[in-house]
């Protein structure tokens, strides 16, 4: 029985003990451990758990169904994954750089309207160039993001306002007003929506035909890839990267060390606000094509948590993003195919997501748990 | 008398990467008072947090009155009789003394027979006797904030005292105090002894072990040095060789040099706090070229205020800042910087250093924007960060587990300070601030710090020093400045004071408000 104990605190040391790769190794930990709540849960409603995460992955388009509807495949599948955690990939990482510099931005979802609704009353309903037209929704996005966050930031600095405080505050306020704006110009009778933009400023491609599929293509999926390097290189090799982390991790002595905190902390949000801007724009006008007034879009709060599996490192977001919306965009196919509520998939990604916020709690119990193992083996030597 | 209140047997206590206590035993005995010597780091600061429940020893044990006890808070502390006046006071400002000392053991009166309050008359009462019992002087329904640092400290003991503590830890109480407090806190420390209490006193200033102590152990890299001793028979030089192993020379010579130009003038500076009362008043000097000028005064008189107020740390309300001749009180932090300003801050935890970054990237904190640790375009070249930290881990003898890649915070207080002054001294400035330099440092230490500041000194440079430590401002200093209330109270040459005098200006004596 003893030994067998100590059998599981070895495995759990060897996932969560110091030692290289220690993050990943963490994180890994963390998908097992939920994945095993979530067979729990499962068995508790007498479904195969293997069945289950084996369509979550087919749902997703990891791994290939068993028959297909008409002009369908894996790759369309995995092409509608890739469509949707495009926008989390830009809201994690707008998430991440706030947080290293000591501000937690809430505002994502607001942000994320705000950039999506002047992109498409500005862009959405003109018949400009393809080219044009979606270079500039990209360019609003980043710019009117950017205004926003540098907004909250400049609110900090000057008069010390909490910017979680604000932020929840924008979300609102943005939330409120766009939903008017909405619904007093830009309605759709029939959805009740906005009206649908044009394809030239939709940043996706969309239908698609090609090898006998029709494919929806997003176009911002490499950019995002490439911002998420852009993010990592300026956090880990600049001087302004070395300012934001001296800034996050002590105010007092990035003034004393003759650091402009206030201008630090400023472009830091309009850094994290563009980002958030960019994951508006490929929600709004990617995912989707309209915008759904007097809803807050649920990437903008479940980015946080997104954030934190990955560690807060860009790169980390990247993949913790992708793991997120399998589970996210699994659970229809899931709930149909073993008959169960949607709302169980969505259990799944919240023990996830528990489980990940508590990755620093596992790094620390195995820290202790290790010394206790190798104090218990040294009167066995002697 | 002679039996036995705490043993400690066998306690190893390990941090990641240090042992901090090493297969300690002690024996305390009942009614002595018994001093802990030793190197910062050395292990005293958590062997008592061990006895009073904020750590769990990783292995031995501890017994009280010849019982095994397993401590496991502070609040177990308390039940065992044990208190603790830490260093750093933990009292609410703006609750009067009183409801400070009953705080979590409050006398309860039923209001209407039925609604429990606190019964604030008796507890004023209680604590007047406790008061007069002990000689320990306090008024208890003054408010903490107005009270002196001393007042302060007698309500932290009083604190424990009403929690019936029979063991008493005392963690390096005199380093904030005046000399004439430290006296008359010695003094309260025999009377408790006379009233039968045991006392532990954390200390590294031999002097006072010497003045008060009973026996004294020891303390080394987490290692108990030779034996327990008798401080009756021991004397002062044989304590500090065994301390920092080998004889310590007492003496530094100071070499005449001559002063040259001014490098810094002060002119009228004034201070406001956030409350607008003047913490600072009117303050002028000039420090020259290879002159120590040393502000001397009792903590809180506004001696940091006037070093912050030089590195634009905090803003002036008024007066004039010149360095070399130039007006600088425009001037940002980083211009101040690259004009030739070093400062090594009190705070070093939370202001000189990074705690969570590795040592590498704080050595070179207030260089990294520069050539060649940054490239025109903002790209870092973290292998300039690498050699400019070895270098400077050589130079000065930092020592450090992991060498660059140590995060700060595992470091001991006395290796943080020697990267604070490695980092500042290596910038080449000509007015090199100090603010309690040595603060918490051991002998060893403290000496190597004194040898830099003499090394700046011949080099010519301006040294504006601020200590709490008369001994260090008596040994050091040029010119001694002492403020009072934010008022200069007298500015001359060294030689032209005695150590009391320079106390009595500290207290406020010759002031003519």
């Amino acid at each position: 029985m003893i030994k067998e104990k100590n059998i599981l605190k070895r495995i759990f040391i060897s996932f969560c003990g110091p030692g290289k790769a220690r993050m990943l190794r963490t994180s890994i930990f963390c998908i097992l451990l939920s994945m095993l709540f979530g067979s729990l849960i499962l068995l508790l409603l007498s479904k195969n758990p293997l069945v289950a995460y084996q369509s979550l992955l087919q749902g997703a388009g990891v791994l290939p169904k068993l028959n297909y509807p008409g002009k369908k495949s894996q790759l369309t599948g995995f092409l509608n994954l890739v469509d949707y955690t495009t926008p989390m990939i830009f809201a994690a990482l707008s998430i991440t750089i706030a947080f290293k510099c000591g501000l937690i931005n809430i505002s994502v979802a607001g942000t994320m309207i705000f950039s999506g609704i002047l992109a498409t009353v500005l862009v959405g309903y003109t018949d400009l160039n393809p080219v044009v037209a979606r270079s500039l929704v990209v360019i609003i996005g980043l710019v009117s993001g950017g205004l926003l966050g540098g907004l909250i930031g400049w609110l900090k600095y000057k008069f010390n306002m909490n910017e979680i405080v604000v932020s929840i505050m924008i979300n609102y306020i943005i939330s409120y007003i766009v939903s008017f704006v909405i619904n007093t110009k830009f309605a759709d009778p029939i959805s009740r929506q906005s009206v649908e933009i044009g394809q030239n400023a939709r940043l996706n491609l969309m239908n698609v035909e090609m090898f006998g599929l029709k494919m929806n293509i997003p176009l911002l999926f490499p950019i995002a890839i490439f911002v998420v390097f852009l993010i990592d290189f300026l956090m880990k090799k600049t001087r302004f990267g070395f300012e934001l982390k001296t800034v996050g991790s002590n105010r007092k002595a990035s003034k004393y060390a003759g650091m402009n905190v206030g201008k630090t902390m400023i472009v830091t949000m309009m850094i994290s606000g563009a980002l958030a801007g960019l994951a508006g724009v490929s929600y709004y006008l990617g995912c989707y094509g309209s915008i759904q007034p007097r809803v807050q879009p649920s990437i903008g709060f479940d980015c946080i948590a997104v954030s934190l599996l990955g560690f807060i490192t860009p790169i980390g977001c990247l993949f913790a993003s992708f793991l997120v919306m399998i589970f996210q965009c699994g659970t229809s196919y899931l709930s149909s195919r073993l008959g169960v509520l949607r709302e169980i998939p969505s259990l799944m990604t919240s023990i996830l997501l528990l489980f990940s916020a508590c990755a620093f709690y596992f790094q620390e119990k195995a820290d202790a748990c290790k010394i206790k193992l190798l104090k218990s083996r040294r009167p066995k030597n002697e | 008398m002679e039996e036995t209140f705490v043993e400690f047997k066998n306690i190893t206590k390990t941090f990641p990467g240090i042992i901090a206590n090493d297969n300690i035993s002690l024996k305390i005995k009942k009614g002595e008072i018994f001093a802990l010597l030793g190197e910062n780091g050395a292990g005293k600061s958590t062997l008592m947090s061990i006895l009073f429940g904020l750590y769990e020893p990783d292995e031995g044990e501890i017994y009280i009155n010849g019982k095994e006890v397993s401590i496991t808070s502070p609040l177990k502390a308390n039940k065992l009789n044990i208190g603790m006046v830490h260093q750093h006071f933990k009292l609410i400002s703006n609750q009067t003394v009183a409801e400070n000392i009953i705080l979590g053991q409050e006398p309860i009166k039923m209001k209407w027979g039925f609604l429990p309050q606190v019964d604030i008359e008796k507890a004023n009462k209680e604590v007047e006797e406790l008061s007069k019992r002990y000689n320990l002087e306090v008024n208890p329904t003054a408010i903490i904030k107005d009270l002196t640092v001393s007042v302060r400290q007698r309500v932290e003991i009083l604190k424990m005292l009403y929690r019936n503590a029979e063991l008493l830890i005392f963690d390096e109480p005199t380093s904030i105090l005046a000399p004439q407090e430290i006296t008359s806190l010695l003094e309260i420390i025999k009377g408790l002894r006379a009233k039968g209490k045991t006392i532990i006193l954390i200390s590294h200033k031999l002097d006072e072990i010497k003045k008060v102590a009973d026996r004294c152990a020891i303390l080394t890299k987490g290692k108990l040095i030779g034996e327990v001793l008798d401080v009756k028979t021991t004397s002062i030089k044989e304590m500090a060789g065994l301390m920092v192993g080998g004889e310590v020379s007492f003496v530094n010579k100071k070499e005449v040099i001559k002063q040259g130009k001014v490098v810094l003038e002060v002119d009228n500076l004034t201070v406001e706090n956030k409350n607008h009362l003047k913490v600072v008043n009117n303050v002028s000097f000039k420090l020259h070229e290879g002159e120590i000028l040393s502000i001397a005064g009792v903590a809180g008189n506004g001696q940091t205020e006037v070093a912050d107020a030089i590195l634009n740390l905090i803003p002036i309300t008024m007066g004039i800042i010149k360095f070399k001749g130039e007006d600088i009180s425009k001037l940002s932090i980083r211009e101040r910087i690259e004009k030739g300003i070093s400062y090594i801050p009190e705070d070093r935890q939370n202001v000189g250093l990074l705690m969570d970054f590795p040592l590498s990237d704080n050595l070179v904190l207030k260089n990294y924007y520069k050539e060649p640790y940054c490239n025109k375009k903002g790209i870092l070249n973290y292998s300039e960060f690498k050699k400019n930290g070895e270098k400077l881990i050589k130079n000065y003898d930092i020592r450090t587990s992991r060498g660059n890649d140590t995060i700060v915070r595992s470091m001991s207080g006395g290796n943080q300070q020697k990267a604070i002054v490695a980092r500042e001294i290596s910038m080449e400035a000509d007015l090199v601030i100090f603010v309690q330099p040595t603060r918490g440092l051991d002998i060893g230490a403290e000496k190597s710090i004194h040898d830099r500041i003499f090394d700046l000194r011949k080099k010519g440079k301006a040294i504006l020093l601020i200590s709490l430590e008369l001994d260090e401002v008596m040994e050091l200093a040029d010119t001694i400045l002492v403020l009072y209330n934010g008022k200069i109270q007298q500015n001359k040459s060294a030689d032209q004071f005695t150590k009391n005098e320079v106390g009595e200006y500290m207290m406020g004596v010759h002031n003519n408000d």
